[in-house]
């Protein structure tokens, strides 16, 4: 968070905010910390039933939506990183993140309209992702098992959680949140046995960022 | 961010086991939020008293039907239901009707509803941003119509 904070600063325009949501069943315990720890100026939101996922479509963080001062959306869906990250020492060490996406963002704030990153309505829909029934369905499971585990009642939250992963495969947040209740954690054995397995399927969990490298 | 993939082990299991509402009580999750009712009819689906309808979905019941902003649903004898001397409103035949998925645990008596589809509508067919609420970490309400005139970059993150 403390990338989006410097991104923030440095764009620094009265009229342009962001909104910065944690997709976190902890709440405020869990993701209150790390906010802080970032100093942030910019909007901060715990959402526990990953309201702002099933507003977008999103299905993995982080995910963003540009949206203009009309309301139009004019980006959406994809693997949103603020810079490179990298991870661990030597070997073991691992990259992830762009340096492409917060220069288009700052293009965008800039220019508006006329920024070459802005896409047209027809491009966005098209890169909304499907919400069928079935996946509309799982939002309300995951909220009803969020319900029973904010109240003790774990076995009731597991087969609400475990029916909203069986009607939207689709969603890493799903299978990630749930897989932070147990001892390997949401980045462990079956996330890596899962994730093989949606990428090999030829899935992308991420939209593939459609910015050119320069 | 590495120490956060490990999930906060005490977070696992977080509290007692606790009542969700008092007892004889309905919960009702809708558009993010939930809110308790006292009385509710008995039947398959979920009947709830016509005055309750506004404070769960936002819809007003009027002349020409329950609605939202511009969006009317014409009342009919599946939705207006008597009942023990009582009038009420079903909310799961207003969620069949507005193509609305939901699922319960009537049980333990709640019920959660998804997004309504037509207010989506906007976003799938002109990218314009769909109508949600959201409340922020300094308890402010968070609305998207509140941004008109500004750009605004959503992102979402997690601890884990």
């Amino acid at each position: 968070m403390p990338v989006w904070q410097q991104v923030y600063d440095e764009i620094n325009d009265p009229d342009f905010v962001i909104i910065c949501v944690a997709e976190d069943t902890g709440g405020e315990a869990v993701a209150g910390p790390i906010f802080d720890a970032a100093n942030p100026t910019y909007i901060q939101v715990v959402d526990e039933n990953h309201i702002i996922s099933s507003a977008f479509n999103f299905v993995n963080v982080p995910s963003a939506a540009w949206i203009d001062e009309d309301g139009r959306i004019v980006r959406i869906d994809e693997g949103t990183y603020a810079k490179i990250h990298e991870l661990g020492d030597g070997e073991q060490a691992i990259t992830f993140g762009t340096d492409v996406y917060s220069p288009a963002l700052k293009d965008w704030v800039a220019k508006g309209a006329d920024s070459e990153y802005v896409q047209s309505a027809s491009t966005v829909t098209g890169n909304i992702r499907e919400h069928s029934f079935d996946q509309q369905k799982a939002d309300a499971a995951f909220r009803l098992g969020n319900l029973f585990r904010a109240h003790g009642l774990k076995e009731k939250a597991e087969q609400c959680w475990e029916m909203a992963q069986s009607l939207n495969p689709d969603s890493i947040n799903f299978i990630r949140q749930d897989l932070t209740l147990t001892e390997e954690g949401s980045a462990g054995e079956t996330f890596m046995k899962v994730m093989g397995e949606y990428v090999g399927a030829g899935r992308d969990y991420y939209r593939p960022l459609d910015i050119g490298t320069s | 961010m590495a120490d956060a993939f490990m999930a906060f082990p005490e977070l696992r299991h977080p509290f007692e086991e606790t009542p969700i509402h008092p007892q004889g009580s309905t919960t009702v999750l809708y558009q993010g939020k939930a809110i308790t009712l006292s009385e509710t009819g008995d039947a398959d689906g979920l009947l709830i008293r016509p005055e309750d309808l506004t404070r769960v979905s936002g819809f007003e019941l009027k002349p020409e039907g329950a609605c939202f902003e511009d969006m009317c649903v014409p009342i009919n004898g599946e939705l207006l239901v008597e009942q023990g001397g009582k009038q009420w409103f079903s909310l799961t035949a207003f969620a069949d009707l507005l193509g609305q998925p939901y699922v319960a645990d009537e049980q333990a008596g709640v019920w959660s509803f998804a997004e309504i589809p037509a207010k989506r509508e906007s976003m799938m067919v002109d990218a314009m941003v769909p109508d949600f609420e959201v409340t922020d970490r300094q308890g402010n309400v968070v609305r998207m119509a509140d941004f008109k005139g500004k750009k605004a970059l959503i992102v979402t993150w997690s601890s884990w």
